[in-house]
């Protein structure tokens, strides 16, 4: 196995020189699944067949002429899009038997494309949580170190990627679920600006945040990938009809004089020191491209945890209302009345931490909590986007760490329930503002990767795309790989 | 078992929430088993207590942000589309019968 930890454009170049096959290619990676997923857990559901099919197809499409860019490039799907071919789980036992009538929009444009799912990827239950651990299907490993989550909840996705499962993976982040996994296991992740990719097929947690985005070694890949998803779908009434652009046609556009704010609230006790020595290094690189750094401040960050966790279990209590037992998902056995069939279907098919969400969502819900805690959560979520465009309205992005720590130990029953929230606290505002965000890798602390954040301005994808990219180009840290061993 | 949490309300002033995880556990149809009840409760407070950050705030005259879409939300033509077809859908049915879902008797 020589292509394990190619990037998409470079196995899109070999492709186009006909130097390798889909087939091949595709085989690859099946392989390297086979060999190294029984210790990551990443992959939790794949056909062969289907893989190889896919990949016949594509390659059968080139030589007809086809040279769309992600022609037969193999890839995964966190398993919260819908798929027709393959179980759609959301990591519950509420969904563990379901098969999707549709595919998601996400899925269906990546297929179109010409990409080849070679199966999807392990997550957070209903992607509540930061550590992968809440997955029925068992937790994911970080492949830098397998005692380690790979975070959460697109934790599956961010260890493939690392491992050299796949190039590419999707992922979703409602409050920092791709970029703080992405950290974590030293790969490049996007959350997109809300409403930029449809989420049509997605299963939903906390509709006003939840977005899609990609996951991969480098910006210049997750700009190739992000066009294909991107762009209006009259399947989701949220989703933009704003023109994509061509994202990587814009990566090299000059970012000298670009103003890139500090956030110093970014930098605070909650920031382990070794973490804030790299990205302070990692800035100073910025500052080498050219880029003018500006303090800035953002005062309600610390209210975002608080904020996030009020808004998400609300609309995630609501939304998994769905899941009562009687149209799909898990039915408990012999159900005396309809109570009873809700009660415990729900019981018995959802997790801990998803129990604890709907509890809290279905108390701030209530009308003696409503004002209090929902409604006065929504005034400061206004607060804190209002914060941020006043400060994007100074620089053209914000940069600072994706999490406040590298990875972290599985099972660390040290960590409280409100300490794994506070994982979320630098990447939830994106979320709670619908802004775009990056994880890009900038740096190791004690040996394990660290993620390097930055925010863009509303659609401003092309900003922190190209600053990323130009990063890259003068720093090596995304080309690390984890120290695994390959069985065969 | 009771959880019980103290905060001021936007005037200042202190007000009383008592309530029990049972009864929040049954606006979400969900059951609590009796050996859980103490350790929820615990993570219930715990987490009430990381919202006591915002009662401090001052919202006054401040809009809700219900979501961060900032352009209206396109209407379509109103045609009936099917989408997905009835098989398709049924096919996950815990328990269905001509097309139908099936639950227990709610009617004697």
């Amino acid at each position: 196995m020589t292509m394990c930890f190619e990037t998409v454009a470079a196995l899109r170049s070999k492709l186009t020189a006909g130097e390798i096959s889909s087939v091949e290619l595709t085989s690859d990676a099946l392989a390297r699944i086979a060999d190294l997923n029984p210790e990551l857990n990443a992959v939790i559901a794949s056909s062969e067949e289907q893989a190889i099919e896919a990949a016949m197809r594509a390659d059968e499409a080139r030589r007809d002429g086809n040279n769309n860019p992600l022609l037969g490039i193999p890839m995964l799907h966190k398993d919260i899009f819908c798929t027709q071919n393959l179980p759609t789980t959301c990591a519950s036992k509420m969904l563990a038997d379901f098969m999707a009538p549709y595919d998601a929009t996400v899925v269906r444009r990546l297929d179109q494309a010409g990409m080849v799912m070679l199966g999807k990827c392990n997550m957070d239950e209903f992607a509540m949580g930061s550590s992968n651990e809440t997955s029925y299907f068992g937790a994911c490993k970080n492949p830098w170190n397998t005692s380690r989550v790979p975070g959460g909840s697109s934790g599956g996705s961010a260890s493939a990627v690392a491992a050299g499962l796949a190039p590419l993976a999707t992922g979703t982040d409602t409050g920092g679920s791709i970029r703080q996994p992405a950290a974590l296991c030293g790969i490049t992740g996007l959350k997109p600006t809300y409403g930029r990719v449809s989420r049509y097929g997605m299963v939903a947690f906390a509709s006003s945040m939840d977005q899609a985005g990609p996951m991969a070694r480098t910006a210049e890949d997750c700009a190739l990938v992000l066009e294909a998803m991107a762009g209006g779908d009259p399947l989701d009434s949220t989703c933009s009809e704003k023109p994509v652009p061509n994202y990587a046609q814009h990566l090299s556009d000059a970012v000298t004089g670009m103003r890139v704010g500090i956030p110093k609230e970014f930098f605070s006790s909650d920031l382990n020191p070794e973490v804030a020595t790299a990205i302070e290094t990692a800035l100073k690189e910025l500052e080498g491209m050219g880029v003018k750094l500006v303090d800035v401040s953002l005062p309600s960050t610390s209210l975002g945890v608080s904020t996030y966790y009020i808004i998400a279990p609300a609309e995630a209590s609501a939304n998994l209302s769905r899941y009562d037992g009687v149209r799909y998902g898990y039915r408990c056995e012999n159900p005396t009345d309809l109570q009873d069939l809700y009660l415990r279907s729900r019981s018995q098919g959802f997790g801990d931490e998803v129990k604890r969400r709907i509890l809290i969502g279905a108390f701030t819900l209530s009308a003696a909590s409503y004002d209090q805690y929902f409604m006065k959560a929504q005034q400061v979520r206004r607060m804190i986007a209002q914060e941020y465009d006043d400060v994007l309205s100074k620089v053209d992005v914000i940069a600072g760490p994706s999490a406040p720590n590298s990875a972290f130990l599985l099972n660390d029953t040290s960590k409280s329930i409100t300490d794994m929230y506070m994982e979320d606290v630098f990447t939830i505002g994106a979320n709670l503002a619908g802004l775009p965000a990056m994880s890009v890798p900038a740096g190791l602390a004690n040996d394990l990767p660290v993620g390097m954040q930055l925010i863009g301005r509303r659609f401003g994808e092309v900003d922190i795309l190209k600053l990323a990219h130009q990063f890259q180009q003068r720093t090596t840290w995304h080309n690390l790989t984890p120290p695994l061993k390959e069985r065969s | 078992m009771v959880v019980s949490r103290f905060s001021p309300d936007l005037a200042g002033s202190t007000v009383t929430q008592t309530t029990t995880v049972r009864d929040v556990a049954d606006l979400a149809r969900l059951i609590i088993a009796d050996s859980d009840v103490a350790k929820v409760t615990e993570e219930f407070n715990q987490t009430l207590t990381l919202f006591e950050a915002l009662t401090i705030v001052n919202t006054d005259g401040i809009e809700p942000m219900v979501n961060p879409c900032t352009e209206s939300q396109p209407l379509r033509t109103d045609n009936v589309e099917t989408l997905v077809n009835r098989e398709g859908l049924m096919q996950n049915a815990p328990a269905s019968e001509q097309n139908y879902f099936l639950v227990p008797r709610v009617i004697d």
